[in-house]
């Protein structure tokens, strides 16, 4: 342990007694720095707007009627497969006769969100939706939309976030021209 | 009271036998909320709000009622005894610690020999655990924890016996009345460096970190006790706690002084339990604070440094007792 | 012991003694993973050591055949979940490479902020679980060990704050990134990256000069200059071990040629030297997140249209291989497309599965309590490993 004999042992020791003191003052001073914990669920920590949580199903904010279209576009780009719709034809638009969601397999990727032309499904900022019976994560349609209402919806929506991949480009005639004018005044957020 | 001797020791015996058990699950509470502090975070806070006051009692409830699982290939007399044979010496320890100069089981006049001589019988029901339980693990760990506890018991008892060379007499309320001028942790560079070995020497008899890879949880789970559960764990734990805060006690004793302290004579036991806490505390900030060692370096510290070490130390007590004269503060 | 022709045990012949066969079984506190290690032991040396892998193989090779290019790169994450934008990006590299697919500038830089970013989360989680093995659980690891990951916490909030997932993130898309910055993150990326900055020096003054841990880490699972070439190792286990090879530097991708940075090379070989050279690491990472904020340029964040549908992407005939740094070391990802919108065949090079090879020359001779050393420095993580 001792090198150059006796003059080492005394440099080896004072070097340990100096790395110990170190040590110890490190964690000294942190007994006196304030916990970082949370005390959830008593309180919630601020979520931030982005934030990915449980999926919910929208209204259409100008008629209150159901957002989602039936197209299954979400269906088809859910990777674990979770989504299942059937589509209802109707004369002005198409519904969604049934929409099941298997939580409990989401991987909450957002993807489904991603694509959604009507921003019908949307993601919550919260997650609280912890169950003992497994058969309670099965979503129906109703439980969908009544999630939606409950929890506080994220930032993200299928227009804001395709607007935000790829600006949009000037010359676009569809009809969705003012919604996404919109969509983009919301998306651009003060000071980017 | 008009009890006869016999009996009147056996009800002081069973009171500090209960006062011990409930110190020392409060004790485990204590070294939970500042090994917490340290780590930034708050220790147990839910049970008994707000701070875990009745965390010890729920976990002693809980370890009662766990199923008691036995290995169905382990040698069963051995694997059921080992936490007896374990638990017993460490509380046998308690028996000789004077709490005021007159307040105490047995002070006996060769107290620290007894102390040390039975603290030492816990390897016993360590090995006798880490055998029975017919595990490559448990049995690694217990080779492990003889090697280390035999290695670290000669400093730990040349340490304590520095004291008992300095105040000149093994009964350990002789040695607190011969600290009443100076402690002898202030004694010049003896007192300090013997302190520092006796801690040092605690630590690893007490396989606390750094010198804890008999249980290395991270290697060896949890060491001899890996195929314990529910009450068994629970008396192991104990024990284990309870040698802890022994150990403690009998440092404030040696070193700090005991129970003197400024206040009325009355106020003796409260100084011993704070400066058994503080060498807890000192104790547990180290164990919070490193990483351990190999065990190869543990029994290298042990034999190359800590043993001539504290030999040294004990020549140079006997030298200045000596130098003293006769009789001496 | 099993002895298959593919694994070679090496085996230091000691006299005498018994040996003690043990397993540190896949459910150990501290086998980073589902990883199953055999120890031959003669007392307390480790004499041979066999690995088994396999108990995470979750088919992701076979998932990328059934999964488009638009939904592969959410689950590529979960390969290297502890570093999940490094292995995301080199899924979207490999697309892009056989595809031709330039990617805008931003979006260079924005993979580059996040790839350092999540370099340094990585190397949180490594420091706190190494010192976790060695110190124990209950002890001064665990110190460590929440210091760590209280910092860790920090940079997945930014993490949060940018996709809204804090390990996972499905960021990176075909063509550039899927989320752009939010007001005010590069002043918080900023403060956090100061701040951390701060605690290293922290963790530095704790470890660094201190006997016990030095005692530990020095001299233990030595890889010389030759066998970390022979078995490929790469990442942090190569440049402790005297050669400079950082694929950043070698084959500058996403614009890390516009960035000023320095590849820490130590030459011990050590447990101790792969230490330094991550602890040089989280320092340079802080770097190149500093200059890439100041010089982040303004523009699209994808050079294709936002993701519509599920069979968007499609790639021409081709095959390609990209590799780039992640925090354990090199990540390869190699593709064969047929035309269509998902792949043919995927390929995963892992880096800690070629990593983890390096073991049976390093362990035996060592003692148990080093091969938990040994096995926190070498930092695998078993999503790539068993893919």
């Amino acid at each position: 342990m001792a090198d150059n004999g006796a003059h080492g042992f005394w440099r080896e020791t004072g070097q340990l007694v100096g790395a110990v003191g170190r040590a110890m003052s490190v964690t000294l001073r942190n007994l006196f720095r304030k916990p970082v914990t949370i005390h959830y669920p008593d309180v919630q920590r601020p979520y931030p707007d982005r934030f990915r949580g449980i999926l919910a199903l929208a209204y259409e904010k100008d008629t209150g009627e159901e957002a989602c279209i039936g197209c299954r576009l979400c269906e088809y780009v859910c990777p674990p497969q979770v989504i299942k719709v059937e589509m209802l034809k109707g004369e002005k638009r198409n519904y969604a006769k049934t929409f099941t969601l298997e939580l409990y397999a989401c991987e909450f990727c957002e993807l489904c969100v991603q694509v959604c032309p009507t921003d019908a499904i949307i993601m919550m900022k919260s997650f609280d939706l912890a169950t003992a019976d497994r058969r309670e994560l099965l979503l129906d349609k109703d439980r969908l939309h009544a999630l939606g209402l409950q929890f506080e919806p994220s930032w993200a929506t299928g227009n804001r976030l395709r607007d935000m991949q790829a600006p949009p480009k000037p010359a676009r005639g569809e009809a969705r021209g003012e919604g996404k004018a919109e969509a983009k005044g919301e998306a651009k957020e003060p000071a980017e | 009271m008009t009890l006869p001797p016999a009996a009147w020791h056996a009800v002081e015996a069973f009171i500090v036998l209960n006062v011990l058990l409930g110190l020392v699950a409060y004790v485990t509470l204590l070294e939970r909320k500042f090994a917490a502090r340290m780590q930034s975070r708050i220790g147990p806070y839910y049970v008994g709000r707000p701070h875990g006051w009745l965390q010890p009692v729920a976990d002693a409830l809980k370890l009662m009622l766990k199923e008691d699982i036995v290995p169905a290939s382990s040698d069963r007399a051995v694997y059921n005894l080992a936490p007896l044979v374990f638990l017993v010496p460490c509380l046998l320890i308690f028996a000789t610690i004077p709490f005021a100069p007159a307040l105490g089981v047995a002070d006996l006049n060769i107290g620290v020999l007894f102390f040390l001589a039975v603290s030492s019988l816990e390897i016993v029901g360590l090995f006798m655990g880490g055998w029975g339980s017919n595990n490559k693990y448990a049995l690694l760990s217990a080779m492990r924890a003889v090697n280390q506890i035999i290695s670290y018991d000669l400093p730990f008892i040349f340490a304590a016996l520095v004291p008992v060379v300095l105040a000149g007499s093994m009964q350990m309320s002789a040695i607190v009345a011969a600290q009443k001028g100076l402690w002898f942790v202030a004694y010049p560079v003896i007192g300090q460096l013997a302190f520092i070995a006796f801690v040092i020497a605690t630590l690893a008899a007490e396989n606390r970190v750094p010198f804890d890879i008999l249980e290395a949880e991270s290697e060896l789970v949890a060491g001899f006790r890996v195929e314990y559960s529910g009450m068994k764990f629970a008396l192991i734990q104990l024990g284990e706690y309870a040698h802890m805060l022994g150990t403690s006690f009998l440092g404030a004793l040696l070193f700090l002084g005991g129970w003197l302290g400024p206040g009325p004579a009355a106020l003796g036991p409260l100084w011993l339990l704070l400066k058994a806490l503080v060498i807890f505390l000192l104790v547990t900030w180290v164990r919070w604070s490193f990483v351990r060692i190999r065990v190869d370096q543990i029994l290298a510290i042990s034999w190359k440094l800590l043993m001539p070490a504290t030999l040294v130390l004990l020549l140079a007590a006997g030298f200045v007792v000596a130098t003293r004269g006769a009789g001496g503060g | 012991m099993t002895a298959t022709q593919t694994q070679q045990v090496v085996e230091i012949g000691y006299g005498g003694n018994e040996r003690l066969m043990m397993n540190m079984g896949p459910q150990h506190p501290s086998s980073h993973g589902v990883f199953r290690m055999i120890l031959t032991l003669e007392g307390e040396t480790v004499v041979a050591v066999d690995a088994v892998i396999g108990y995470l193989h979750r088919c992701h090779e076979k998932l990328g055949e059934s999964l488009t290019y638009v939904q592969y790169p959410s689950i590529a994450s979960k390969t290297d979940y502890v570093a999940a934008m490094t292995a995301e990006l080199a899924y979207v590299s490999a697309v892009e490479k056989i595809a031709k697919i330039e990617v805008p500038k931003r979006a260079q830089y924005l993979r580059v902020i996040v790839a350092e970013l999540q370099r340094i989360a990585s190397h949180c989680l490594w420091l706190g679980t190494w010192c976790l093995d060695m110190g124990g659980a209950l002890g001064g690891g665990a110190t460590v060990f929440l210091y760590c990951i209280r910092e860790r916490e920090m940079v997945l909030d930014r993490f949060e704050e940018l996709t809204g997932a804090r390990l996972l993130y499905g960021f990176h898309q075909t063509g550039g990134t899927r989320y752009d910055i939010p007001a005010g993150w590069d002043k918080k990326v900023r403060e956090t990256v100061d701040f951390i900055e701060h605690r290293l020096d922290e963790y530095e003054a704790m470890l660094e000069t201190n006997t016990f841990f030095r005692v530990r880490t020095q001299g233990v699972g030595v890889i010389s200059r030759e066998v970390a070439e022979t078995v490929g190792v790469s990442g942090p286990l190569i440049r402790g071990s005297g050669v400079g090879y950082d694929v950043r530097r070698a084959e500058p991708y996403s614009s890390y040629g516009d960035f000023d940075f320095v590849v820490p090379v130590e030459t011990a070989g050590d447990c101790y030297a792969r230490y330094r050279v991550r602890m040089v690491e989280f320092r340079q990472s802080i770097r190149i997140i500093r200059q890439a904020l100041d010089g982040l340029p303004e523009g699209p964040i994808s050079s294709r249209p936002g993701v519509k549908s599920v069979a968007q992407v499609r790639v021409p005939k081709g095959e390609g291989y990209t590799r780039i740094e992640g925090a354990r070391g090199e990540i390869g990802c190699y593709l064969v497309s047929d035309g269509g919108p998902k792949p043919y065949r995927l390929k995963w090079r892992g880096a800690s599965f070629s990593n983890l090879a390096v073991l049976p020359y390093i362990v035996p001779g060592h003692k148990v309590a080093d091969v938990v050393a040994i096995m926190g420095s070498v930092d695998p993580v078993f999503g790539e490993v068993d893919r």
